[in-house]
């Protein structure tokens, strides 16, 4: 089991969305892909597209304005 | 967020957690403090003029409204086609939905009182200039990841990246308005403006517009459902 | 200080905080809320909301700040105009709003204890904000505003040009996906 971690930070919507998707698709079942993001749409899109698809996800704030968004590539 | 504080179903390796962070400065002081100073920027609008204050303090409730829904009326352009969501996009539908009753209710009140119907100025010529213009502002909006409303609220939560598209924007503007002259006789004067009233009368124009909403609304879930599959079956 | 961390404590914890300061709110209550204050604000001005045309006020009280003059443009031309160009920035309802709209987005970050600088990363952000910006700023006057003056209050304004603009603008989006996709992610 891997543990990717994308940097997001700086990056305005929809490029959060699109390189999470795309990265997705290249990490095996049950890889997690950790979304680092600072803005506050990603933070409510990313997670919506993840779970509309199925995965597990999560959201953490891990400061001010930045967020975690933790993907499990369940299928 | 009150959701993550839920036990965890994700199994994360301790080391990938941010656990060294520098410990946070609440800012909700901060909040209340500029809160305040809003407040006193209102009494003093009004004091000046009371049609100031109102405009102020709709726009603060329109800034308020779109940075905590995250409304983007950029996204519900963009992602049907860039990430295949239409949640967005079946929102906007609803405010428009929403927002038509409401304006119609109004212009009907005025037209029975005998006075003049309020915001025709916003019913335009329908020309080329209003396909281009509306075509470049799309373009625009989806590569400086904001449109006019949301590149303010952007401004307003910090983003450089938009101060400086706003800067751009207000220069564009500027040379259309130079431009404009030409826009207006070569262009514009061509089309006319269409009420859809005056073709459906008001009821009928109503349930048309209500219909096409609809029917929208139907089609954008329906196209998000199967985009969704067919997305599964390329991975 | 302890009692002041114990208040902030507080605030975090307390529930009402939470769902309406601290979390995003769904789509839909931006959507009611949304209409909501279109309504009031047509009810209130007699016209609906609009943002881009202060954006070309702006740019002319700039341009006139820095010696040019717009006098003779034919866009500055009618009377309207003229006296909002003479009143200035602070007595323009329209900047006025789009200022309250600018506060208002900072009141809700820093309410929900998010506000953070974003710095530009790379120089295609810059080129994009730049272009985009522009592209923006001169399609919304040729075509008589943006997603909010051309789309939703023309076409909550039962205008078919909101509708003709909406075609236009989803055109537009889909080339903008593109160019964004290939020349700036």
């Amino acid at each position: 089991m891997n543990e990717v971690v994308l940097d997001c930070m700086g990056e305005a919507c929809p490029v959060p969305l699109i390189k999470a998707q795309n990265k997705l698709k290249e990490l095996a079942l049950g890889d997690l892909l950790i979304v680092q993001i600072d803005h506050s749409c990603a933070m409510k899109n990313v997670p919506e597209w993840a779970r509309k698809e199925g995965y597990n996800v999560e959201v953490e704030e891990v400061d001010d304005g930045e967020w975690e968004v933790i993907i499990e590539k369940t299928k | 967020m009150s959701e993550n504080e839920t036990v965890s179903s994700i199994q994360r390796s301790p080391r990938s957690r941010a656990s060294t962070r520098k410990p946070k400065v609440n800012q909700i002081p901060f909040g209340v403090l500029l809160l305040l100073i809003t407040i006193g920027m209102g009494i003093m609008l009004n004091i000046q003029s009371s049609n100031l204050a109102l405009f102020f303090i709709t726009g603060i409730c329109f800034g308020f409204i779109l940075q905590k829904s995250r409304f983007c009326f950029t996204a519900s352009m963009r992602d049907p086609y860039l990430t295949g969501s239409t949640s967005v996009t079946r929102m906007v539908l609803v405010a428009f939905a929403i927002t038509t009753i409401g304006f119609t209710a109004i212009k009907y009140g005025y037209l029975q009182s005998g006075l003049p119907i309020p915001g025709m100025g916003y019913v335009v010529p329908i020309s080329f200039a209003t396909i281009i213009g509306a075509f470049l502002f799309g373009i625009g909006m989806v590569i400086a990841g904001g449109c006019a409303s949301g590149t303010l609220m952007r401004v307003g939560e910090g983003f450089t990246m938009q101060i400086l598209s706003l800067i751009f924007f207000v220069i564009g503007s500027l040379w259309a308005a130079h431009d404009f002259e030409w826009w207006k006789f070569h262009v514009i004067s061509k089309g006319k403006p269409i009420f859809l009233p005056d073709i459906f009368g008001w009821f009928g124009a109503v349930i048309v517009q209500l219909l096409i909403i609809l029917f929208l609304y139907i089609a954008a879930e329906k196209y998000q459902k199967a985009r969704t599959i067919k997305d599964q079956q390329n991975n | 200080m302890s009692a002041y961390k114990e208040l902030i404590n507080k605030i975090n914890k307390n529930e009402f905080y939470k769902r309406w300061l601290k979390d995003a709110w769904p789509y839909i209550t931006g959507a009611v809320l949304l209409s909501l204050f279109q309504i009031v604000t047509l009810a209130t001005t007699k016209n609906p909301w609009g943002v881009t045309g202060a954006f070309a006020n702006w740019g002319a009280w700039i341009y006139e700040a820095l010696g040019g003059s717009v006098d003779k443009w034919y866009y500055f031309s009618s009377d309207g105009a003229q006296a909002t160009l003479q009143a200035g920035f602070l007595k323009d309802p329209g900047s006025i709003r789009n200022i309250g709209i600018i506060i208002g987005a900072l009141l809700a970050t820093l309410l929900a204890s998010q506000f953070k600088i974003k710095k530009i990363k790379s120089k295609k952000q810059i080129f994009a904000a730049i272009l985009g910006g522009l592209l923006m700023g001169y399609g919304a006057r040729i075509a008589y505003g943006c997603n909010i003056g051309a789309l939703f209050s023309g076409i909550s304004s039962l205008s078919l040009s909101g509708w003709i603009f909406a075609i236009g603008m989803f055109g537009g989006a889909i080339v903008g996906g593109k160019l964004l996709v290939k020349y700036f992610m």
